[in-house]
C-alpha cells in the first residue's frame, strides 16, 4: 500500500511546521526520513498516522483519503510506533503484544483463536516469543523495542511507521532492529517508513530517502542518488566525506565537519 | 492467572460478607450473628427488624454503592491521567458536588436528611451532579490546551478544589452553629442520612455507569500505552478521555450527593486492586469497587461506634486509614 501526500500543511496549534509538502512514499519499500532536529520529519510521520490533525491538504492510502477512514479502519491499514510509548506497570510481553489486536476486537469479546495465533506469529517474527511471560519493564532497550515492533505487527497492517526506533540503543542493537525491519519488508512486503537520525543507517537500509529541512522536502530518491556532498551540505550544514560501499554501492559517510 | 483471579474474587467476597455482618451486628444495640440471621429469616423482634432493615442495612448497602462509585471513579481517573494520585476527592469533582449540595441544603431547609421533604431528596443527587459537572467543566476548560494533558488536568483540579473548598468554608462561617456542624459532617463525608429512598435513587445510576465503563474498559488499557500509540491503535483519544471524565465525574457526584465528600477511598481501593491484581481494567475495576466497599463498610462501622453515641464522619476514618498507607507507598516506591 503506497502513501501519497498532497499539499499537506501540518501545524501544532498556530505554529506551522510543514507549510506544504508533496510526497509519494513507494509501496513495499523502506523509506527513511532524515534531517535536523525540528525539521518536521516526525511531524510528517504523525500526520500520516493522524496523531496530529491535518491542517490543509490530504494524505491518500491506496487512493483513499485518510480523512474518510474511521480510526479503527486506519489502525488496520497502518501501524505506528511512536518515539516513546509508555510501558504499563507489570505488563507481560504477550499481553502488550496482544494490544495490537485492539482494532479488530469488539467491545465485550476477548481474543479469538485467530488473535492468539497472530500474536504468537508477531512475537516469533521479532524473536521475543521466548520472553512472552516476562515483564516488559524488566527487558533491555533492544528487547523492548522488538516487543513494540511485535505489537505493531500484530495489527497486521500493510504499512508500518516508526519514529526513531534506534534511538537510545547501542550499535549492535541498532543494527538488529534495522535488519529486523529489512526482513519484515522482504518477507511480508510491508511498506516501512522510518524517521532516523543516523545518516549511514538510512544510506544502508533505505530503498528511498527523504531529506527534510525547515518543513520542506529538500530531496527524495534512492540513497545512491540523493546522498551526496552537496545535499548533505544543505541538509545538515556539514561538509561530509563520502565513500562508496564496494559491494552494494551505497554511499557511506566516513567523516564530517561543520561548514565554515 | 485465571486461577489467581478466582481465588481473589473468593477472598474479596468473604471479606465483604464479614464486614457487612460486623456492620449489622455492632451498634448501640448489639446483636449476635445468629440474631442477624434470624432477623433476615423473618424471625426478628420489632426492635431487631427496625435496627436491621431501617437503620443498619440501608446504611451498609449505601456504603457499598458509594464505595463502588468512588472506587471505579478513582480507577478511571488514575488511568486516564496516568497519575496514581488522581482521585475524585482531590481534583475538585467531589468539592463541586459538595458546594452544590451545601448551597442547596442551607438555602432551602435546616432539617436533617431523613426529615427533608421528598422533593429535596430527589433533587439532591441532581444538584450534586450539576455541581460536580460544573467543576469538571471548569477544570476541563482551564486545563484545555490543544487537547487535554493529564498533568495539566490534575494541577488545575487541585487548584479548583482549593478554590471551591474556600468558598464552602466561607459559606460555613456565615452559618448558625447547628447548620455549621451538619455541613461539616457532610463535607467530611458521612453516611449519616442513609435511607432506602437514596438507595433506590442512586443504585441504578451508579451500576448503570459502572457497566458502561466496564464495557469500554479495554480502551483504558490501550490509553495506558500513551496517547500516540493509542491513536495508532484506533482510539479517538480526546473523545474517549471526555467519555471517561464525564462518567467518572457522574459516579463521584452521585456518591458525594448521598455520602458527602469521602476522600481517599477512591485512592485506596483502586491502588490496592492494582497492587494485588495488576492486569487489565476489566478484572481490576470490579476489585477496585469490592475493596473500596470493604474499606468503607469497615470504616463506617468504626466511625459509628468508636465514640458512640457521637458519630464521627466516615471520611475522617478513611483518611486515618489512608495516611499510613500513603506513607507506606512513599517508602516502598523510591
Amino acid at each position: 500500500m503506497g502513501i501519497e501526500i498532497k499539499n499537506l500543511q501540518a501545524a501544532y496549534e498556530d505554529r506551522v511546521v510543514i507549510p506544504c509538502a508533496n510526497l509519494t512514499i513507494p509501496e513495499e519499500k523502506i523509506t527513511m526520513m532524515i534531517g535536523q532536529n525540528g525539521c518536521g520529519k516526525s511531524t510528517l510521520l504523525k500526520s500520516i498516522a493522524r496523531i496530529i490533525p491535518i491542517k490543509k491538504g490530504e494524505i491518500f492510502l491506496d487512493g483513499i483519503s485518510t480523512k474518510s477512514i474511521s480510526s479503527k479502519m486506519l489502525a488496520k491499514k497502518l501501524a505506528v510506533l511512536p518515539q516513546s510509548p509508555i510501558v504499563p506497570e507489570g505488563i507481560t510481553v504477550k499481553n502488550l503484544v496482544g494490544f495490537g489486536r485492539f482494532p479488530y476486537q469488539k467491545a465485550l469479546s476477548g481474543l479469538t483463536k485467530e488473535d492468539y495465533e497472530i500474536i504468537e506469529w508477531a512475537m516469533n517474527k521479532t524473536g521475543v516469543y521466548e520472553l512472552r511471560e516476562r515483564k516488559v519493564e524488566e527487558l533491555s532497550g533492544g528487547q523492548r523495542q522488538r516487543v513494540w515492533i511485535s505489537l505493531a505487527l500484530a495489527q497486521r497492517t500493510e504499512i508500518l511507521l516508526l519514529d526513531e526506533p534506534t534511538t537510545y540503543l547501542d550499535m549492535a542493537h541498532q543494527l538488529e532492529i534495522l535488519e529486523l525491519l529489512q526482513k519484515l519488508n522482504e518477507e511480508e512486503k510491508t511498506t516501512i517508513v522510518v524517521v532516523i537520525h543516523e545518516l549511514n543507517h538510512a544510506s544502508k537500509f533505505a530503498d528511498y530517502v527523504v531529506g527534510m529541512k525547515q518543513g520542506e522536502i529538500l530531496f527524495k530518491g534512492a540513497p545512491k542518488d540523493v546522498i551526496c556532498e552537496e545535499n548533505l551540505r544543505e541538509l545538515y550544514e556539514i561538509e561530509a566525506v563520502l565513500m562508496k560501499n564496494e559491494t552494494k554501492g551505497y554511499p557511506v559517510c566516513v567523516d564530517y565537519s561543520l561548514l565554515r | 492467572m485465571k486461577h489467581k483471579n478466582k481465588v481473589f474474587t473468593f477472598i474479596c467476597i468473604i471479606f465483604l460478607l464479614i464486614t457487612v455482618l460486623l456492620a449489622l451486628m455492632i451498634g448501640s444495640y448489639q446483636m449476635t450473628p445468629n440474631e442477624v440471621l434470624q432477623t433476615f429469616l423473618g424471625n426478628g423482634s420489632k426492635l431487631q427488624n427496625f435496627t436491621i432493615f431501617q437503620i443498619r442495612l440501608p446504611r451498609t448497602v449505601l456504603a457499598i454503592i458509594v464505595a463502588t462509585a468512588l472506587g471505579i471513579s478513582g480507577s478511571v481517573l488514575q488511568g486516564i491521567t496516568r497519575n496514581p494520585l488522581a482521585e475524585p476527592g482531590m481534583i475538585g469533582i467531589n468539592a463541586g458536588a459538595a458546594l452544590g449540595v451545601v448551597l442547596w441544603i442551607s438555602s432551602g431547609t435546616s432539617a436533617y436528611y431523613s426529615a427533608l421533604p421528598i422533593s429535596t431528596v430527589i433533587f439532591l443527587p441532581l444538584i450534586a451532579m450539576v455541581g460536580s459537572l460544573v467543576s469538571v467543566t471548569f477544570i476541563y476548560f482551564f486545563a484545555y490546551k490543544k487537547g487535554i494533558s493529564p498533568v495539566r488536568f490534575i494541577l488545575t483540579g487541585v487548584g479548583v478544589n482549593a478554590g471551591i473548598s474556600a468558598i464552602i468554608s466561607f459559606y460555613q462561617l456565615n452559618m448558625s452553629k447547628g447548620d455549621y456542624n451538619q455541613v461539616l459532617t457532610w463535607t467530611n463525608g458521612s453516611l449519616w442520612g442513609s435511607n432506602w429512598n437514596y438507595i433506590l435513587l442512586t443504585a441504578p445510576i451508579i451500576f448503570g455507569l459502572a457497566i458502561l465503563i466496564l464495557i469500554r474498559s479495554r480502551v483504558l488499557d490501550v490509553l495506558s500505552l500513551g496517547d500516540e500509540l493509542a491513536t495508532g491503535l484506533g482510539v479517538q483519544v480526546q473523545k474517549e478521555i471526555l467519555f471517561f471524565l464525564i462518567t467518572a465525574s457522574f459516579l463521584a457526584a452521585i456518591a458525594t450527593s448521598v455520602a458527602g465528600n469521602i476522600a481517599f477511598i477512591g485512592l485506596l481501593g483502586p491502588k490496592l486492586a492494582e497492587k494485588v491484581l495488576g492486569g487489565n481494567y476489566r478484572t481490576r475495576l470490579p476489585f477496585a469497587a469490592g475493596i473500596s466497599a470493604i474499606i468503607l463498610v469497615l470504616a463506617d462501622t468504626v466511625s459509628r461506634n468508636l465514640f458512640a453515641p457521637i458519630e464521627i464522619p466516615v471520611g475522617i476514618i478513611v483518611s486515618i486509614l489512608g495516611v499510613p498507607y500513603f506513607i507506606y507507598l512513599m517508602i516502598k516506591e523510591k
